[in-house]
């Protein structure tokens, strides 16, 4: 790859990205409708077409590995949309490996990952063996009385097609529909998207006839299960002629369709055009017209960078709009009223356009999970076909949104997590039906937002955790006294899976057991500013769930005072502020604690905790800011609370990564710089520091 | 902003002196009641003191942080860092601001002076003129005109 320009090679790998994806995802489609013992002739196509754009595409941009590779692909696609090879489990492990293996050769060109691309070669051999299975072409023969003409025009996918129908025993049909010419497009997409419920189209050609100046007629090839009145009920409208084709009386020889077009796959691309009658002019692609870059598509791609320098633009001008709200307070002391009024109401406007504009940044920063839920679906069936069991993956809420960089970051975790349900949680066939389970085993993936978070469960109906052996080995590695044994509460024994170094598997398995694990999952979910809590019954399954907030560029902000200084505690983590008075505090076992209808939550007094130096004494009247963290709940002591505000967080630099209980910091609009308080670092240090011997205190230290 | 002055004009402060060898500016800084010298290629820029935000359990000389221009900025104190003694007579303190890898740092000095410009012969290596083990944040001794300062290389001084 030389000679590019950056722009050129970013847009060539995010396109390349997108392909492979919509590769994985047909495939995905592909695996179940083949559980269901069905296929899907659409999803095969599909998968083809992407892997045709991506040979283009790729050989356009001298990557000449991946076009060896789309282009070897593409022959067993082909092979299959033909019905010249069976699909079946092992050709579509070797299709999910390939999107691996495309996925690392991305990485390699893009010098992400400096490796040779010897592992190409092993998928090259796999699929050469593959390849060799091919089942011979069934023999063309048809005894319907179709119009030699139309016959004649088929491409050899819609031949294939054709007889795979006909096989089958489905009835044919011929549909003449009148179309506008104005609305052809999207007529016929439509008809094509409800007659997928009763059969599939194999074809469709003009019929030349005449018909009005705005029209044209289509003949339509259908092939179906039901009958003539269903398809007129579904589909039919004054338009639309729908005849059945008759079969031919046995015996008598159909008049022989002329199949000696050229079978090459060369006439997949339009160059055949010469023989083949102009197709209608618009319309979906069909099979052989995906050879080009897709170039209509409306949106655009952006640097995630340049949508953080957006938004930090914003937060400037929030500073501005800050400054000049204190300007109009001042002209109206002077006198200047209508100067100042005037002014205000500029300054309104300023802030609402201000904010519409923060809301579409914030916006287009928000992709869907699904992205992240694709893979982890092919990470799914890969694990369960190595570890020999039958998994289901049930995903809702793919749609859920979240900002770009958080899903990039949360599929390191999730994976994690899903190896572990099916390691350690799922246990083996025998074992489920023993205990009258079904014998496959089911993970659930659940997302939705709740407020300003999304919340996302991995759920599964295993064993659960054996909370004996967690105790013991966290004993073995010394991380838990004897002493401490009676006194944890399930709670905490489930959260000790947390701990560097604690893995239950007896033996290392060979996916999630090495010891390194969920100890990580839950530093790079606290890293995103998420918490994790685990859930589990014995027999019964594991449930864990992660919830993290929407977005991490700008974020709502309580501002508090504790002595001279004014802090932000992020909105995402305040449940609510409560007046506080000492008299509330009840002092067990060396912790303080106060009561909220009826719950009991520890009291962190900020001054104490970060030392801040008071000139005269803390106010009598205080406040309690309760942060709730999942389903753990603090209560924060401030002096004085200040207000809402919406701020731009900035990260600390490295030379302060010692101080831990903060998020960033943020501007304050006079020149001064608050500190963002991290809640669940704050929470997590004082459930663990209030007993040096907890091992929860190791966890937050490291 | 408080004073402000951009140094970015003497970038360029290499220069082949005809006769006396390579020639380096330095920023001439008090620290306490000492000379100390800070090549000015690692200076961005010199502001007055801002007002700072106390980081709580930062590093003992870090001062606290505050922002330029929506920038965070990291100040430390760089007396208090090189354990020399407070100034004896009041001095008008300055932050000089310089970029590290991944943050910006500003250094709090008791004062600024002036820009002298040393040659080569005119430095000791710190190695030389201190002998063995010398904190990695000196890098020489300057001898302008009968007078001493310290020349400090600020890249390497850490902040903890």
């Amino acid at each position: 790859m030389t000679d590019l320009n950056d722009k050129a090679r970013e847009d060539f790998f995010s396109e390349a990205q997108e392909i492979i994806e919509e590769l994985a995802r047909n495939l995905l489609s592909l695996d179940e409708t083949l559980r269901q013992g069905k296929s899907d002739p659409s999803l095969i196509n599909d998968a083809f077409r992407a892997v045709h754009t991506l040979k283009g595409l790729s050989s356009l941009f001298g990557a000449a590995t991946m076009t060896t590779l789309a282009h070897r692909l593409e022959d067993i696609l082909d092979d299959l949309r033909l019905g010249r090879m069976a699909l079946d489990a092992n050709v579509l492990d070797v299709l999910f490996r390939s999107v691996e293996v495309f996925n690392r050769v991305l990485a390699v060109e893009k010098g992400s990952i400096d490796e040779s691309l010897g592992f190409v070669d092993e998928l090259l051999a796999l699929i050469q063996q593959v390849g060799s299975t091919s089942i011979p072409p069934v023999s063309p023969g048809t005894d319907y009385d179709l119009d030699p003409g139309m016959l004649a025009v088929l491409t050899e996918y819609e031949e294939h097609r054709l007889h795979a129908n006909l096989k089958e025993g489905l009835r044919l049909f011929r549909l003449r529909i009148r179309f506008d010419l104005a609305t052809i497009d999207k007529s016929l997409e439509l008809i094509k998207e409800r007659a997928k419920t009763l059969g599939e189209i194999i074809t469709y050609l003009p019929t030349g006839e005449a018909s009005g100046p705005d029209t044209i007629d289509l003949d339509l090839l259908m092939a179906c299960s039901c009958d003539q009145d269903k398809i007129e009920s579904v589909l039919g409208n004054d338009n639309t002629v729908v005849q059945e084709v008759p079969r031919r009386a046995a015996g008598h020889e159909a008049a022989k369709p002329p199949i000696d077009l050229p079978k090459s796959r060369d006439n997949l691309v339009p160059a055949a055009l010469g023989t083949v009658p102009p197709r209608p002019p618009a319309g979906a692609p069909l099979a052989g017209s995906g050879g080009t870059l897709r170039s209509v598509s409306q949106s655009v791609r952006v640097d995630i960078r340049k949508l953080d320098n957006l938004m930090n633009i914003v937060g400037e001008l929030a500073i501005v709009r800050g400054a000049i709200g204190r300007l109009s307070d001042r002209l109206r002391g002077t006198g200047e009223r209508r100067a100042s009024n005037e002014l205000n109401r500029l300054n309104r406007s300023f802030e609402r356009r201000l904010s519409e504009l923060q809301e579409s940044i914030l916006e287009v920063r928000m992709v869907p999970l699904g992205q992240v839920f694709d893979r982890l679906a092919r990470v799914v069936r890969q694990i369960g076909r190595e570890v020999s069991k039958d998994i289901r993956l049930v995903i809702t809420g793919s749609e859920t949104e979240i900002d770009k960089l958080i899903v990039e970051e949360l599929s390191d975790p999730l994976m994690h997590m899903i190896r572990n349900a099916i390691d350690h949680g799922i246990e083996s066939a025998e074992e489920r039906s023993a205990v009258g389970k079904p014998a496959s085993g089911t993970i659930a993936l659940n997302a939705f937002q709740k407020g300003n978070h999304v919340v996302l469960e991995v759920e599964d109906d295993g064993r659960g955790i054996d909370e004996a052996a967690i105790v013991r080995k966290a004993v073995q590695l010394g991380k838990l006294g004897e002493p401490q044994l009676g006194e944890l509460s399930r709670t905490e024994i489930l959260s000790l899976i947390f701990l560097p170094g604690l893995s239950t598997c007896e033996e290392a398995g060979e996916l999630s057991g090495r010891g390194v694990g969920m100890d990580i999952v839950k530093t790079n979910i606290a890293k995103l500013g998420g918490v994790i809590d685990v859930l589990s019954e014995p027999g019964i399954g594991t449930k864990m769930t992660v919830t993290l907030p929407i977005t991490l560029a700008i974020v709502s902000a309580l501002l508090v005072c504790v002595g001279d200084e004014t802090m932000a505690i992020p909105l995402a983590s305040v449940s609510e502020a409560i007046a506080f008075d000492g008299g509330m505090v009840r002092n067990i076992d060396g912790r303080e604690v106060m009561t909220l209808r009826g719950q009991t939550l520890p009291v962190c007094r900020l001054d104490d905790f970060f030392d801040i130096p008071r000139e005269v004494a803390a106010p009598r009247r205080q406040f309690a800011v309760v942060a709730a963290l999942g389903s753990r709940k603090i209560g924060l002591v401030v002096d004085r609370m200040i207000g809402q505000q919406d701020i731009v967080i900035k990260a600390l630099g490295p030379s302060l990564s010692s101080a831990r209980s903060f998020a960033g910091a943020t501007e304050l609009g006079d020149q001064r710089v608050g500190l963002v308080l991290d809640a669940p670092a704050i929470l997590e240090e004082v459930l663990a520091g209030a007993d040096p011997l907890n091992p929860m205190l190791r966890v937050s230290h490291g | 902003m408080g004073e402000l002055v951009h140094v970015g004009a003497h970038r360029a402060s290499l220069r082949e002196g005809s006769e006396r060898g390579l020639v380096r500016e330095y920023l001439v800084i008090v620290l306490g009641d000492d000379l100390y010298g800070v090549e000015l290629t690692e200076i961005r820029e010199i502001l007055g003191p801002p007002p700072l935000t106390r980081v709580p359990r930062a590093p003992r000389n870090v001062l606290g942080v505050c922002s330029v221009r929506g920038q965070l900025v990291t100040v430390v104190d760089l007396r208090a860092r090189l354990r020399v003694a407070p100034p004896s007579q009041a001095r008008r303190p300055r932050i000089l601001l310089t970029d590290r890898d991944k943050e910006t740092l500003g250094f709090l000095v008791d004062e600024v002076q002036h820009v002298v410009r040393l040659a080569e012969p005119e430095v000791e290596p710190a190695e030389t003129a201190l002998g063995g083990e010398v904190s990695e944040g000196i890098s020489g001794i300057g001898r302008p005109q009968g007078q001493m300062i310290i020349l400090l290389a600020l890249s390497n001084i850490s902040v903890g």
